[in-house]
């Protein structure tokens, strides 16, 4: 154990010197959010019953994790399987699980540190203050995460190529980010796009994160749990299943 | 008790209907450092990955330490260090991040500063692997094989595209390890890397085995002098000068 985060040590280490983990795990949701609560952040969004600050809190967090699920996770194991890095882990008594476990973690943990952020600069320069239960946000954060993940993961395993992986996400991530109210929020959307954006996974995570944030029940809380329970088990088998670490 | 580090039987290895390694048997005794030569393509690296488990023969056996590596990896790479050719390290890595990574792969590495230092290598320590010359970032990829105390180290292709100067300092080094009783398994197309470094050799062509002997066995069994020649005749490609 002690060995394993040692490599998880040096992984997490690259993590912070990379620039672009930098600038979109970190920088960006926090731009966002400036942007929005200063042009906006009293202001009700919609009829949603919530301030565009509210709303936004729980959208730039989860833009967190999809930089994690999304950037982060394929483009790490993508660029290490082409780089024969996993091969070479292969090739030691250690398997390339945990160089993938120990890039799962930094992943994690950068989108904590988003998240913590995101909710230091809330609190301390907008005066955000949450109305639901911490824990339950907890709760829906963890499970957004899960399934983002497993979905990261899989693509990671189904990409042979960088530029394949590359088209992948980014079919797979800006219409999620555009759709869900990550961006734009959901609450404006029309009915018939609303819709559209129900399919999309990052929507009920975000829908939940901020029910639980406004200690509001949602309606179709159990849907949502479903859908990304279901989704983890279901990308994360795939994932597994169809991995090569050549 | 036996001194075969490695016994290969009749290992053979298709890829779409053609035959890249083609029967290949051979045997390698401890201490000893043993070239497989043969042209790019014929069959080198696909030996290397099925010894170590890294590609499934379709036919024959590879067995390194009485065990076959695909199915005993952790023990196995306990005691077996691996160069693979054109390898690569993740972005931004420094070349201590790289040895300490490493290290923790193993129950007993050795100290990764005596390496470095062995190799020429301690002062670029808190250097990028990226920013590192052909030849010493080739002598940190033999640091990083030795760092678990293997027993046997597979060298692919280590010296390819080196300059001169740096290809013999990377051979000093390995002179080094040989004489320290390290056993090693390496592939080269360089004759005069043959000749410097290796106790036995086997020429392979299209997969199949040519010849196999010490340096000056090969030799004398061709009507040349010196083995760059005789290794074109083996081959059969003479080429008048």
């Amino acid at each position: 154990m002690k060995r394993f985060f040692k490599v998880y040590g040096i992984e997490q280490k690259l993590f912070f010197r990379s620039a672009d983990v930098f600038v979109f795990n970190l920088c960006m949701p926090v731009a966002v959010l400036i942007f929005i609560a200063m042009i906006a952040g009293s202001k009700a969004a919609g009829n949603s019953g919530m301030t565009y600050l509210q709303s936004a809190f729980a959208s730039l967090v989860a833009v967190g994790i999809c930089c994690s699920a999304f950037m982060s996770i394929p483009i790490v194991i993508v660029d290490y399987r082409d780089k024969k890095i996993l091969k070479h882990f292969y090739c030691s008594p250690c398997s390339p699980g945990w160089i993938l476990g120990a890039d799962t973690i930094c992943s994690a943990v950068m989108a904590v540190l988003s998240a913590l952020l995101v909710w230091a600069v809330s609190v301390l320069c907008f005066g955000y203050r949450m109305q639901g239960n911490a824990l339950a946000f907890i709760g829906a954060w963890l499970l957004t995460l899960v399934s983002m993940f497993s979905i990261g993961l899989m693509i990671a395993s189904l990409c042979r190529t960088v530029k394949v992986m590359n088209a992948v996400t980014s079919a797979v991530y800006f219409p999620m980010l555009f759709l869900s109210g990550a961006t734009i929020p959901y609450e404006l959307f029309p009915k018939g796009l609303q819709r559209v954006a129900d399919i999309l996974p990052l929507t009920q995570g975000i829908k939940l994160m901020k029910a639980a944030s406004m200690g509001i029940r949602p309606g179709v809380a159990g849907y949502s749990i479903i859908l990304l329970l279901g989704i983890t088990v279901i990308c994360g088998m795939i994932s597994v299943k169809t991995f090569r670490w050549e | 008790m036996s001194t075969e580090c490695i016994e290969v039987c009749e290992l053979t290895k298709s890829f779409r209907g053609r035959k890249v390694v083609d029967g290949l048997s051979f045997v390698l005794e401890k201490g000893q450092v043993f070239g497989l030569l043969g042209h790019n393509g014929a069959g080198k690296s696909t030996t290397i990955e099925m010894l170590l488990g890294l590609k499934k023969p379709d036919n024959g056996r590879a067995v390194i330490l009485g065990r076959e590596a695909a199915k005993h990896r952790k023990e196995i790479f306990e005691k077996v260090g691996v160069q693979l050719q054109a390898s690569n390290y993740q972005a931004a890595i420094r070349v201590d991040e790289v040895c300490r990574e490493h290290a923790a792969l193993y129950r007993h590495p050795q100290d990764y500063h005596a390496l470095l230092e062995k190799f020429g290598l301690e002062k670029l320590e808190k250097s990028q692997v990226v920013k590192l010359s052909g030849g010493e970032r080739q002598k940190l990829s033999v640091v990083l094989a030795l760092i678990g105390n293997p027993e046997i180290v597979f060298l692919d292709e280590l010296t390819t595209g080196l300059d001169v100067a740096a290809r013999r300092e990377v051979w000093r080094t390995l002179k080094g390890l040989k004489e320290s009783g390290l056993t090693v398994f390496l592939t080269t197309h360089y004759m005069e890397e043959a000749e410097n470094l290796c106790d036995r050799i086997m020429l392979i062509r299209n997969g199949k085995k040519v010849t196999e002997g010490t340096v000056a066995e090969v030799v004398k069994a061709s009507p040349y002098d010196n083995l760059e020649e005789a290794y074109l005749w083996y081959m059969g490609e003479e080429v008048e000068l």
